[in-house]
C-alpha cells in the first residue's frame, strides 16, 4: 500500500481544519483545567516565575524613573553668559533680546553688574570687603534657558554659538555632572539588559523543568494515547499550552509584585515631596510596558515548554 | 489482514524472542494466540502494533510492510487497530465516557459524532449507564469492558488483545471472550493472546501456539489431508 493511503482521511471526521482548531481550543482549556486541578504546584511555579520576572521588571521601572528625573534636570539646565567687561548696559540688554529670539532658547534673564554685586554682597558674606573695592569687578550676565525639548547635543551647539558671539566673554554650562549621570545610567541600562537575559533563561529553565515533571507524571497517559494512534503533535499540544499558561500567569504575577512594590514606595515618596516641596512623581508600567511584559513571559513559557517537550516527549515510546 | 513471513526478532543481548515465524490471519478471521509466558506472544503483538520491528523477515498489516513504516506514519496505522490490554490501561483522571472517546478525539471527530459513537460502544459492552463514572469506581470486569469499548469505538479493522482475561474470574472471562466473538461476527478481524486453554477449547476458534519463539501449532495454515 502506498504511503499516501496510510494517511487517508476518515470520512466521519469533521472538516479537518475545524477539527484542528477545535483540538487547539480543547488543549487550551484542558491544560487550564490541569492547572486548576493542581493548584499547589501551579501557584508555586507561577510564584517562582513571577518573582523571577519581577526583578528585571523592577529594575527597569527604577531606571525609567531615574531617567525621567534626569530629564527634569536637563530641562532646568541653564547657560550663563558673562559678557565682555567693556559692554554697556544698553547694548547688553539689546543682546539679551536678540538671544531670546533665537531658536532653542526658552527664556533669557538679564542680570546687570550692579545687581550681581548686590546679590553677591548679600549671599557671600564678604559684604565689608566688597565695599573696599574701587570698582565693580563683575560683568553683566545673561542667563539663558534652553528649550524644554532640547537634547544634550542641541544644548552643546547652542552653547558654542553663544560662546562665539563677540560680546560674550565666557559662556558656561554646568553639564559635567549631568553627563556623568547619563553615563552611569547607560551602564545601569546595560546591567539591567544582562539581568533581564539571565532571568529570561531562568524562567525558561523553571518552565522547562515544570513541564518535564508534568510529562513524567503523565507517562502512562502518553504511552496509551500513542498506542491508540495519537500523533506527536497531538500529545505535545496540552503541554505547550500548559507552558503558555504558566508564562502568562507568571507575567501577571510579576506585574502585580512590581506594582505593589511601587505602591509601597510611593507613600514615603509623597512625604519626601511634602518635606522638600518637590513634585517627584513615580512612573509605573505604561500599558505598552505591561503588554511587553505579559507577551514576553508568555513567549518564554511557550519556548520553555517547547524545549522540554521536544527533549522528553519523543523519548517516550510504548514498550 | 496479518501476514508474517519468516519473522525473527532478536533483542539486544542476543535473546531470540521469535524465530522464523510465519502465519497469516485473514480479513474478518478470529484466532487465539497461546503459549507459555515468554514464548513470544507479546513480541508478536508488539510487532503488529509497531512497538517493535522484526530483525528478519516480513510482517505485513493490511499489505503494508511494517518494517518500512516511517515514524510519522505509525499513528495513522495504529488507528486501524483496536488494542485491549491485560490491565486495561484506562486513565483514572477522566470519566468512562472520556476514556472511551479518546481514539475519536485523537482523530478529530466532530463533537456530536464522538458522543454518538462513544455511547454506542459503551452500549455494546453494557456500560452505557456508567458513562459519567470514574474508572476507579468500576469492578475489574467493568474496567476491562470499558477498555474494549475504547478499542472498538473508532471501528478498527483489527482487534488485538493481550491476555484480556488474565485478571478475571472464569465467568467474567467468558463474558469478555463473548464480546470478542460478537465483534468477529460483524466482520472485525480479532487476534487474542491468552493462556486460558480451557476457555479457548470451548470457543472453537483457530489457535496459534508459540513455544520458545517458534510457531509449533498453526490451525490457520492447516490443510486437510484429503485436499493435500
Amino acid at each position: 500500500m502506498a504511503a499516501g493511503n496510510i494517511r487517508r482521511d476518515n470520512p466521519a471526521t469533521s472538516n479537518k481544519l475545524t477539527a484542528y482548531f477545535l483540538h487547539h481550543l480543547q488543549s487550551l482549556v484542558f491544560s487550564l483545567g490541569k492547572i486548576y486541578s493542581a493548584p499547589a504546584t501551579t501557584i508555586m511555579t507561577v510564584a517562582v516565575i513571577g518573582i523571577t520576572m519581577s526583578l528585571p521588571g523592577g529594575f527597569y521601572l527604577f531606571l525609567k524613573n531615574i531617567d525621567a528625573m534626569a530629564g527634569d534636570f536637563r530641562s532646568s539646565t541653564q547657560i550663563t553668559l558673562f559678557l565682555d567687561f567693556g559692554l554697556d548696559e544698553k547694548s547688553a540688554r539689546s543682546l539679551e533680546r536678540q538671544i531670546a529670539s533665537t531658536a532653542n532658547v526658552k527664556s533669557t534673564q538679564f542680570v546687570s553688574r550692579a545687581a550681581s554685586l548686590e546679590a553677591f554682597r548679600e549671599t557671600s558674606g564678604f559684604g565689608k570687603s566688597i565695599d573696599t573695592l574701587a570698582s565693580n569687578p563683575l560683568p553683566h550676565t545673561i542667563i539663558v534657558e534652553p528649550a524644554n525639548n532640547a537634547d544634550t547635543f542641541t544644548i552643546k551647539n547652542l552653547l558654542n554659538s553663544l560662546q562665539s558671539l563677540p560680546e560674550v566673554d565666557i559662556a558656561k554650562l554646568d553639564t559635567e555632572w549631568l553627563e556623568r549621570l547619563y553615563t552611569i545610567l547607560e551602564i545601569a541600562k546595560r546591567a539591567v539588559g544582562i539581568i533581564t537575559i539571565l532571568f529570561a533563561f531562568a524562567v525558561l529553565l523553571i518552565i522547562g523543568n515544570t513541564i518535564r515533571l508534568d510529562i513524567q507524571n503523565r507517562y502512562q497517559e502518553i504511552v496509551v494515547t500513542k498506542l491508540i494512534g495519537a500523533t506527536n503533535a497531538f500529545i505535545r499540544r496540552p503541554f505547550l499550552y500548559g507552558g503558555l499558561w504558566y508564562g502568562l500567569l507568571g507575567g501577571i504575577t510579576s506585574w502585580i509584585i512590581v506594582e505593589a512594590g511601587y505602591m509601597a514606595i510611593s507613600e514615603p515618596l509623597n512625604r519626601l515631596n511634602m518635606l522638600y516641596q518637590a513634585d517627584l512623581v513615580l512612573i509605573t508600567f505604561s500599558f505598552h510596558d505591561f503588554i511587553i511584559l505579559i507577551t514576553s513571559s508568555t513567549l518564554l513559557g511557550l519556548t520553555g515548554s517547547w524545549i522540554a517537550v521536544a527533549k522528553h516527549l519523543n523519548q517516550i515510546e510504548p514498550t | 489482514m496479518i501476514e508474517f513471513h519468516n519473522v525473527s526478532k532478536r533483542f539486544p543481548g542476543g535473546h531470540d524472542a521469535l524465530t522464523n515465524v510465519s502465519m497469516h490471519l485473514d480479513k474478518g478471521a478470529m484466532a487465539f494466540l497461546t503459549g507459555h509466558s515468554g514464548a513470544g506472544k507479546s513480541t508478536l503483538l508488539k510487532i503488529i502494533s509497531l512497538i517493535e520491528k522484526p530483525t528478519r523477515g516480513q510482517a505485513l498489516l493490511n499489505h503494508i510492510n511494517l518494517s518500512t513504516v516511517t515514524k510519522s506514519q505509525i499513528p495513522y496505522i495504529r488507528r486501524k487497530i483496536g488494542f485491549i490490554f491485560q490491565d486495561h490501561q484506562l486513565l483514572f483522571d477522566r470519566s468512562v465516557f472520556d476514556n472511551v472517546a479518546m481514539p475519536l478525539t485523537i482523530q478529530g471527530y466532530r463533537h456530536q459524532e464522538i458522543a454518538k459513537r462513544t455511547r454506542a460502544a459503551l452500549d455494546k459492552v453494557g456500560l452505557l449507564h456508567k458513562e459519567k463514572s470514574l474508572p476507579i469506581t468500576l469492578s475489574g470486569g467493568e474496567q476491562q469492558r470499558v477498555g474494549i469499548a475504547r478499542a472498538v469505538v473508532h471501528k478498527p479493522m483489527l482487534l488485538l488483545a493481550d491476555e484480556p482475561t488474565g485478571n478475571l474470574d472464569p465467568v467474567l472471562s467468558r463474558e469478555i471472550m463473548q464480546i470478542f466473538i460478537d465483534f468477529h461476527q460483524v466482520g472485525v478481524s480479532v487476534l487474542v493472546a491468552s493462556h486460558d486453554l480451557n476457555l479457548i477449547d470451548e470457543l472453537q476458534k483457530p489457535v496459534l501456539t508459540l513455544n520458545r519463539g517458534q510457531m509449533i501449532h498453526n490451525d490457520l495454515d492447516y490443510v486437510p489431508d484429503f485436499l493435500g
